[in-house]
């Protein structure tokens, strides 16, 4: 079960899925592209997030007649698009606390 | 590669298999073939990364299902369907017949090193003949145990296959 704060893998997954439906491969790619090639997701870990996910009803498959069943995409259900929100919201909150503490110890 | 990453696929449980073993076959297939195309020491990151994930991701979905699913072992006698449950005397005079064997054979030992000009006897005290009975029945029960689940044929397993609903997907 998928639980506030996220993981850094998950969130970067869910930012992925944020802009539009996508299959495995191409999650894959724009985790380590969104993150700078810093985190490479393996398919054990990809699926297994999306396992959970799934589970979780934050994310659900997108059924097209035309996509094959094995590249069939994944995108954010409403519920899986707040609890991003929400996260999206409390580092917001952390960075502006971050920010604040950070430049009164250096005043 | 890829066989050995089909072969990985198979410590997977069944249920997760059928729902993302073709993806998964598919998403590995294309970045291994990016992996392919850079240099040694990425393509020794990538299968490392691959195996590793693999395994972790199987034995993470196992647990899972042993979560789902309830205790990995029950032995109360609750737990069975009405129509396998033993009755409650059965386990009153198992331990009665076992204990029977038990004085039996120590018996015989007695017997035995009296009559035999005490050479010795051939069997070991009975708190080891216990230690040892339970040790071996407590091993073997764990190893077929261990066979079922590499199988995925526990009973928790297969009851977790069963869908009682309508498939999400569908």
């Amino acid at each position: 079960m998928e639980t506030l704060p996220l993981t850094e893998p998950v969130l970067l997954m869910l930012l992925s899925l944020a802009e539009r439906p996508r299959h495995g491969y191409s999650i894959l790619k724009d985790v380590e592209r969104i993150s700078g090639g810093r985190v490479k997701l393996s398919t054990g870990t990809l699926y297994g997030a999306l396992r959970r996910l799934l589970d979780d009803d934050w994310i659900e498959r997108v059924e097209e007649d035309e996509s094959p069943r094995d590249r069939r995409p994944y995108r954010l259900t409403p519920r899986g698009r707040r609890n991003l929100q929400l996260e999206v919201e409390r580092m917001r909150h952390l960075t502006k606390l971050a920010t604040l503490r950070v430049a009164r110890k250096e005043a | 590669m890829l066989a050995f990453y089909r072969w990985l696929l198979y410590l997977y449980p069944s249920l997760y298999r059928r729902e993302f073993a073709d993806e998964m076959l598919l998403v590995f297939r294309d970045a291994h073939a990016d992996a392919s195309a850079a240099g040694f020491a990425e393509r020794i990151c990538f299968r490392v990364r691959e195996t590793c994930g693999l395994l972790a991701g199987a034995v993470r979905e196992h647990l899972h299902i042993t979560r789902v699913s309830g205790p990995v072992i029950s032995f109360t006698r609750f737990d069975m369907r009405p129509e396998f449950r033993f009755p409650r005397s059965t386990v009153f005079l198992m331990s009665l017949i076992f204990g029977g064997v038990i004085l039996a054979m120590e018996k015989a030992n007695t017997i035995m090193v009296k009559y035999a000009g005490g050479e010795g006897s051939i069997w070991p005290s009975l708190p080891w003949f216990l230690g040892f009975t339970v040790l071996f029945t407590f091993a073997g029960a764990l190893a077929v145990r261990g066979i079922l689940f590499a199988l995925g044929r526990t009973g928790g397993q297969r009851l977790a296959n069963i869908q009682t609903g309508p498939h999400r997907t569908e």
